[in-house]
Order: structure tokens, then sequence, then C-alpha cells
């Protein structure tokens, strides 16, 4: 965890990765709390009956563990925009990996642009994204 | 090709959904199902003495809304599935325990790609969110891809 300012952020940064085991409890959980509880976010039967390989994890799921990245990196930063493409579909029950980095630093606003994206242990970016991230400047 | 649709049904609002007021548990539990450990979302004493002075929902808490209407009537449909292509959220005020937020959804854009694969088509959802002091929360924009 950080509270780094403005001033502290280099453009190449990386923001702190996380690495976490996706459970399928963990999705159902999601998916009950968001509304999503329907056979693809909850069983692999059901997940399979629409041509899927397995239940997998709503896209707004992935959107919303990579915004947690970024503010477990920095506690005091504020996302002002992120946007994600759902590249391919996210199964749980294996390991994830959360990954970003600043691509820019915006003097005048004191905000920085991010990559973001989540991929499988082959590296495959399931899920890539951009976001502003306002980040309060020191002086 | 020039995609054929009645231009007229973007920007137009097709629903508005009022929702009931955001509970602190509803916060809590978003947070702790996406393994939030940031105060300001999981810890009401601790965000107090934060910036907003109080409990916030966490970013993409506002992407659970869902409208009564996905789509409008009449939509055509351009492909024969669905794909949920991904989202583009702007924030402006957070969203807090008591908001009462309201959905209005609009056809922001519909377009065509070309890929090695064929055509595909882009319906984008535009669900503006607003809280009862009549404030702009977020801005969320759905790509729906079909092919």
């Amino acid at each position: 965890m950080s509270t780094g300012y403005f001033e502290d952020i280099e453009e190449g940064d990386e923001i702190t990765p996380i690495d976490l085991f996706l459970s399928k409890d963990q999705v159902r959980r999601y998916a009950r709390t968001a509304h999503m509880y329907v056979p693809r976010f909850t069983d692999d039967e059901g997940a399979r009956a629409e041509g899927l390989p397995g239940m997998i994890a709503p896209g707004v799921m992935s959107m919303g563990l990579l915004a947690r990245m970024i503010s477990d990196w920095n506690q005091t930063a504020m996302i002002k925009r992120i946007g994600t493409t759902f590249r391919s579909p996210v199964l749980p029950d294996r390991d994830i990996h959360l990954r970003g980095a600043i691509t820019q630093k915006n003097e005048a606003d004191h905000t920085v642009e991010c990559d973001i994206w989540l991929e499988n242990d082959d590296g495959e970016r399931w899920v890539i994204g951009t976001a502003t991230v306002s980040v309060p400047a020191q002086s | 090709m020039a995609l054929e649709f009645d231009r007229s049904i973007l920007g137009q609002v097709f629903d508005e959904t009022v929702f009931p007021p955001v509970t602190k548990e509803e916060i809590l539990e978003f947070s702790s199902a996406l393994g939030e450990t940031n105060p300001l979302y999981t810890d009401e004493a601790a965000a107090a003495k934060g910036p907003y002075g109080g409990l916030v929902a966490p970013p993409t808490f506002v992407t659970k809304l869902r409208a009564k209407k996905f789509t409008p009537e009449h939509l055509p449909r351009f492909g024969k599935i669905g794909f949920d292509g991904g989202r583009d959220l702007e924030l402006y005020v957070p969203v807090r325990p008591g908001d009462e937020l309201t959905l209005l959804s609009t056809i922001h854009e519909i377009y065509e790609k070309t890929g090695r694969t064929g055509s595909m088509y882009f319906i984008v959802i535009r669900n503006e969110v607003k809280n009862q002091k009549g404030e702009k929360v977020a801005v969320i924009d759905h790509r729906i891809m079909q092919r």
C-alpha cells in the first residue's frame, strides 16, 4: 500500500501488481451482489449449455479488480476514467494476474494515464484497458 | 456498405430507472467481493476521517445498476450472437450510503468494424447516473458486440 504524491510518480512506473487465485466462489459472490446471478457466472454446466468452456467471471468484475489494483497501489488516488475491453472470457478456478503501468503524467491537472490489464499464467491478456487517475500533489 | 438503421434512435432516452437508496451493507459487500482493502470503501470509521468524510462505494459500483430496459424496443439486430465487448466509465461524485440513483439510458453509437473473421457490429449503450441532488455521478458506456 502506498500514499505517494504526484511528484513521486514517474512515467514507466509499474502499478503494484496483484496475483490472486480467482475462485468460483468469489465469482459467484460477485455475481450475487452485482445482480448477475445467471448460469454463465455461477456453474459450469449452465455455462456449457450456453456454448462457453465453463463458468466465467463477469467482465465488470475484472474491471472492478483492475480498479482495486489502482486503489491498493495508491489509496489517495482517485479514478476519473477507466475503460476496459473484454478480449477473452475470464475463467475462474485459476491464478490471475493484475498488472499496470504509468504511461503519461499530466502536470496541469495532476493526473496520470495508466495501461491496465488482466493476464493468465501464460501471459495472455484476457482484459486490457486504460485509466486516468488523479493523484494529490505535495505542493 | 453503410450500416442501415433509423438514426433518430441515437441519443434518445429509452429508459429511466430510479433505484432504492444505496445501503451501507451493499457497499461493504461489493467491496468485499472484489477484495478491496482501501478503508474509504471498507471501514466506516476510518473513511469518516478521509477526504469524503464517510464511506463511499468503489468506482465500479455503478456497473451493477440494471436498467429496466436493457435496449430500446425495435433496436435492429446486426448479428446472430452478442458479446460483452467492454465498458468505459467516467466518474464524477462518489456514491454514498443513502444515495438514490437514477439511470438514464440512450443508444450512443452504432458502428461496424471489419476484421479477419468478417464484420462485427458495436452498439454502445450509454447510461448516465445521477444522484438525488441531481449531481452527475458517472457515465457508463457499454459496448455490445454482435457478429
